[in-house]
């Protein structure tokens, strides 16, 4: 038997008790009990009537204040809920600004399809970036950081005059996973997209061979549309890898562009040199050298609007393999398919901001929990002590 | 004795309800704060505090976690302990309850010794003994409500009660 345990008749005691307070009929056993109470309850201290009085109108005004509800408890309730919603909104607010990127600049991008980025398995950005050049979740670049591609000088301007802004080359190479039976609906889409944004396909290889089909493209596109290139590609199969490359251009360009200067001063010193020869013969030289000198500067010309374009056009190399999940046959999918996946991604991000939100609610919710928990048990445990010295 | 299920905060029955459960109960409470604290002036404050507290609150009360006077009366213990420990701290002088043995001078002696005997027996007992016995003898508590008052098992609750039921008699010299 337990310390806590009471025989048959301390139970039965216990119940006669229970009886006496409730004013029923006990055995003569616990008549003494009976008495006991009965002398207990007389000598216990009685109410004064003023007293009982004041307590009837304290409480009947506490009534008319409160109106038979609970408004005086509840505000600091409903309070307590408005603090809480309002951290959690603020939570969820920053998780979204954050998940965003706005702070990171994202609102820079290209538009680009909403759901057009999937989850890119591979994706490996080689550090040869421009100072300056920015890359983006969906690969979007500017060629020219702090600058357009419109505001790129053309060779047509006085030589010498170097670059402002940065002339970067942008080199990129997708692999995409897609069915078989969709490796050319995929190949179609991929050419359609490109020129759609003003690139052109420079090569092309479609091998439809069943599981071993398999296609590859070259493209070139306006490096300001590289990153919504890419975005809408992705979106038509399984995205297996990306690499981006970039290499900036600009040292390069402006030293050409400075040979070209010391060029053309230099032919316009010839053909003064040439002006006032004086014998045929130094003619017949100074025509010699000029001759060379022009072709020298047409080769830089030439090597000027190579540098130039490669700043202005991207080249994007993609790969199409056989062999991607049935997730990513929703190329050649139905409207409701489609729509079933974007809901379905929605609801991962709207879980995965969730569980961000969690994260930073739950260690406050459980810190505040046990502090509240001790607080409370402290504050038990000294009214005990309270009573046991009373 | 009477029974609250609940206590409604809204309703046509809002307010009965809570006026019932004071009508029954303030008495008990009274008598249970006075002999805690063995000092008037800070038992009737103890009360009026615990009813503003409990009518306060009634919008937390909860009927799963036991009846409302069970939850009144753990209200009124922790405002009787609180104001036991402020006394601790601020060394208040009792201003003692008033000598009742006047009352027993109407009474038959032989009914009016015991009585006398009982009280001073409870006043020696052990603190958490005394309590035990007010909260069952005077607050009609169940031993259910007792353990929820006393924040402990139903079945400890049992054994505590009878302990002290038992040290009580012992020191009354009762026999049975």
């Amino acid at each position: 038997m337990s310390r806590d345990e009471l025989n048959a008749s301390e139970r039965e005691e216990l119940a006669a008790l229970d009886r006496i307070l409730a004013r029923e009929p006990v055995g003569e056993q616990h008549l003494e009990l009976a008495a006991l109470v009965d002398s207990v309850r007389a000598g216990a201290p009685r109410m004064d009537p003023a007293f009982a009085e004041r307590l009837d109108a304290q409480l009947a005004a506490h009534r008319r204040r409160g109106g038979g509800g609970a408004r005086i408890a509840r505000p600091g309730i409903r309070r307590l809920a408005l603090a809480g919603s309002g951290l959690v909104a603020a939570a969820v607010a920053f998780t979204i600004v954050i998940s965003s990127g706005v702070l990171s600049g994202g609102t820079t991008h290209p538009p680009a399809p909403a759901r057009a980025t999937p989850k890119i398995p591979a994706l490996s950005i080689l550090p040869r970036k421009a100072p300056g050049a920015t890359t983006t979740p969906t690969g979007a670049t500017s060629a020219f950081a702090g600058s357009s591609v419109g505001a790129v000088p053309s060779t047509n301007l006085s030589a010498g005059r170097s670059l402002s802004a940065r002339l970067v080359h942008r080199d990129s190479a997708l692999t995409l996973a897609t069915s078989p039976a969709s490796m050319q609906s995929v190949a179609n889409r991929i050419v359609a997209a490109t020129e759609q944004r003003g690139g052109v396909v420079e090569s092309s290889n479609v091998a439809i061979q069943g599981p071993a089909s398999h296609a590859s493209f070259s493209l070139a596109v306006p490096t300001g549309r590289l990153g919504s290139l890419i975005a809408a590609l992705s979106s038509l199969a399984s995205v297996r890898a990306l690499n981006q490359n970039s290499n900036d251009i600009t040292n390069s360009y402006n030293a050409e562009q400075a040979r070209l200067a010391d060029n053309v001063a230099a032919r316009a010193a010839l053909l003064k040199a040439l002006a006032t020869a004086a014998t045929a013969t130094q003619q017949a030289s100074i025509q010699k050298q000029l001759n060379r000198l022009a072709a020298r500067i047409a080769a830089e010309q030439r090597e000027l609007d190579r540098l130039l374009g490669q700043g202005r056009t991207a080249t994007l190399h993609v790969s199409v393999v056989a062999g991607a999940s049935a997730k990513h046959a929703k190329a050649s999918a139905g409207p409701f398919t489609t729509a079933f996946h974007r809901a379905l991604h929605a609801l991962e991000e709207i879980l995965a901001i969730a569980l961000v939100v969690l994260a930073i609610v739950l260690p406050f919710a459980l810190t505040a929990l046990a502090l509240w928990w001790g607080a409370t048990a402290v504050r038990q445990r000294a009214r005990e002590r309270a009573m046991r010295t009373a | 004795m009477t029974v609250i299920a609940a206590l409604p905060t809204s309703g046509p029955g809002a307010g009965e309800q809570f006026e019932q459960l004071y009508r029954s109960s303030a008495a008990d409470v009274y008598a249970y704060v006075a002999s805690l604290l063995r000092d008037r002036t800070a038992a009737e404050d103890v009360t009026a505090l615990a009813f503003e507290r409990a009518f306060r609150r009634r919008a937390l009360f909860d009927v799963r976690r036991g009846t409302p006077r069970s939850w009144l009366f753990a209200i009124a213990r922790n405002a009787a302990l609180d104001e036991l420990r402020k006394r601790r701290r601020t060394g208040a002088l009792l201003h003692e309850i008033a000598d009742p043995s006047t009352e027993l001078e109407d009474l038959d002696s032989e009914l009016a010794e015991r009585r006398l005997l009982v009280r001073e027996g409870l006043a020696s007992l052990e603190p958490r003994d005394r309590e035990v016995i007010l909260l069952k003898f005077v607050g009609r508590l169940s031993n259910a409500e007792l353990a929820r008052v006393l924040r402990c098992s139903e079945s400890n609750a049992g054994t505590r009660l009878h302990r002290a039921i038992e040290r009580l008699r012992e020191v009354c010299g009762v026999t049975r």
